[in-house]
């Protein structure tokens, strides 16, 4: 018989927490719930649950999938580090997605604008095309005033904040990005810190 | 049994493996004092970037150093607090994930508690004992009568004596940290600017460093209106006799009081070389130990020696929910 392929998902870019568990391109389990700043109280002991469920432990994973932000929100070091540490100690194929991407996966339309917000009117945001439920990229992720990103489109589109990524569209995809060194994962901030652009002036 | 040990409540991504409390098989840190330097100061979004970015590579040292499997620990304990709270959470992720991958028990330590039990892994400790914590954060006299027994007898009301000369450092230029700047410096100066030794008998064992810091800080204003010549190694000489006065003053005070067996001092300030002089010249009666270098500042080596006392006593771990804590007290 042949071994099945067992895969996670994680992402914490935002304020929800997204667990998923696929088993042979098949989500057999999930968790999308809203997070009140505590993603790092809670992403353990659910993530245990899941497992728990599922019969498997943390040891069966044979893939990672990694959402990496961008997000300025520091919820999104909690699921990356949950997830290095992973891909670490069991020595699996990991891949790193854009949780804007994961957050486009969850809607049906054609065009996608994908949103996390980071105040004072600026957002990171992608543009998502679709078509027969294959998802790609328009515009890349962007950290930038909203009205001007949105300037540049001049067609019709839906914006997505939030909504459960649909992982088998994910996997489908080319959006998943292969991590050579897990050593060197990190989340894609971005941006330079305040402190650092300050040092340059 | 081994003890993998993980600190991260500032700027140095730390991990140990400690058998029995006293054996360091690995202590590795990956220090980013370099990189904030250029700010004058522990920047926390730079901290949390920086430790997610080492995590993994420092976990893996420790292990391969120990010569040990992840299979081979026993219990996991992680800094808690107090600390910057980006930089605990991926401490803290990072131990729980250990802990769920290997169902290996995993307890939250008091960062504090760590910079005490440093000083178990070279001197063992004899009770009653007093610990003198002087750090970036803390200036507090502690009672212990056993093992994992806190009673604070008093904490500085302000500043604490790291902060305080952090902050002349800064005045005098001396740049960040300014602790053994001004250390190095002061050994070659002469205390002559008769500055005040706050609290000194203030009969209880609290201390009080701001009113010093802004009386260094307002005299040195003062010559320089004046254009009088300032000798920078006697004011850093002035200064630091005057803090380790107080220190060493109220040190004797509780020593004499709770009849103990032996001080121990703990925490970043504990590198000063003339605390250590004036320590070891005051207190003759019974030991005085403070830690090896390595062991002063932030470390994971602390943590896995405080866990496994703290586990020890309490007989039983926490579970997957630890929190982080920026404040958090030690009793
Ligand atoms: N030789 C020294 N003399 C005085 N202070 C020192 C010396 N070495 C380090 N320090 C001070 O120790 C502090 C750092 O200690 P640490 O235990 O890391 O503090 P915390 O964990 O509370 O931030 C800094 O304030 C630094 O200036
Ligand atoms: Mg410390």
């Amino acid at each position: 018989m042949k071994k099945s392929l067992k895969r996670l998902a994680i992402d914490t870019a935002t304020k929800y927490i997204y667990l998923a568990l696929l088993i042979d391109d098949k989500e057999v389990a999930s968790i999308y719930q809203v997070g009140d700043n505590d993603h790092s109280v809670t992403i353990l002991p659910l993530l245990e649950k899941l497992l728990d469920d599922a019969k498997i432990t943390l040891k069966d994973i044979d893939e990672i999938i990694i959402g990496i932000g961008p997000g300025s929100y520091t919820g999104v070091r909690i699921g990356v580090t949950v997830g290095k540490m992973i891909g670490y100690l069991n020595n699996i194929s990991v891949f790193q997605v854009s949780s804007l991407a994961l957050i486009a996966s969850s809607s049906k339309k054609n065009k996608i604008l994908s949103l996390i917000d980071a105040r004072r009117n600026n957002a990171f945001m992608a543009y998502f095309n679709q078509q027969k439920n294959t998802l790609e990229y328009i515009k890349n992720d962007t950290l930038e005033n909203i009205e001007s990103f949105q300037q540049n489109i001049n067609e019709k589109y839906e914006i997505v904040e939030y909504g459960k990524p649909n992982i088998k569209k994910i996997i489908k995809s080319n959006l998943l990005v292969k991590v050579e060194d897990i050593h060197k994962l990190t989340p894609n901030y971005l941006r330079i810190t305040e402190a650092e652009r300050n040092l340059e002036k | 049994m081994n003890v993998l040990g993980v600190e991260t409540s500032c700027d140095e991504t730390s991990v140990s493996v400690v058998r029995d409390g006293n054996v360091v098989l690995a202590n590795e840190v990956l220090s980013q004092i370099d990189i904030h330097k250029a700010y004058g100061g522990v920047v926390p979004e730079i901290a949390s970037r920086e430790h997610i970015k080492g995590i993994t590579y420092v976990f893996d040292q420790a292990i391969k150093n120990a010569n040990l499997n992840y299979e081979d620990i026993d219990l996991i304990a992680v800094t808690k607090g107090p600390g910057l709270i980006g930089s605990l959470l991926i401490g803290i992720n990072a131990a729980k994930v250990i802990s769920l991958n290997y169902n290996i028990p995993i307890i939250g330590v008091h960062h504090i508690s760590g910079h005490i039990y440093a000083n178990y892994i070279e001197q063992g400790m004899e009770f009653p004992l007093l610990a003198l914590v002087v750090s970036g954060g803390h200036t507090e006299l502690i009672l212990m009568k056993e093992h994992f027994s806190f009673i604070k007898l008093g904490e500085t009301q302000d500043d604490a004596v790291g902060e305080a000369y952090d902050k002349i450092a800064r005045v005098l230029g001396l740049g960040y940290p300014g602790g053994p700047v001004v250390d190095r410096l002061a050994g070659s100066g002469v205390d002559n600017l008769n500055f005040p030794r706050p609290m000194i008998q203030s009969g209880d064992f609290n201390f009080s460093f701001s009113g010093l810091k802004s009386h260094v800080i307002n005299t040195h204003h003062n010559m320089k209106q004046r254009n009088i010549a300032i000798n920078i190694d006697d004011f850093c000489a002035s200064f630091q006799e005057a803090v380790t006065d107080v220190l060493v003053e109220k040190t004797i005070q509780a020593k004499n009081k709770f009849k103990v067996k032996q001080v121990i001092v703990a925490g970043g300030v504990a590198a000063n070389s003339g605390l250590r002089k004036k320590m070891k010249e005051k207190i003759t009666d019974i030991p005085v130990f403070f830690p090896k270098m390595k062991f002063c500042t932030d470390n994971a080596a602390m943590i896995g020696a405080a866990g496994y006392f703290q586990y020890k006593k309490y007989g039983k771990a926490d579970d997957l929910y630890i929190n982080g804590y920026s404040r958090l007290d030690l009793e």
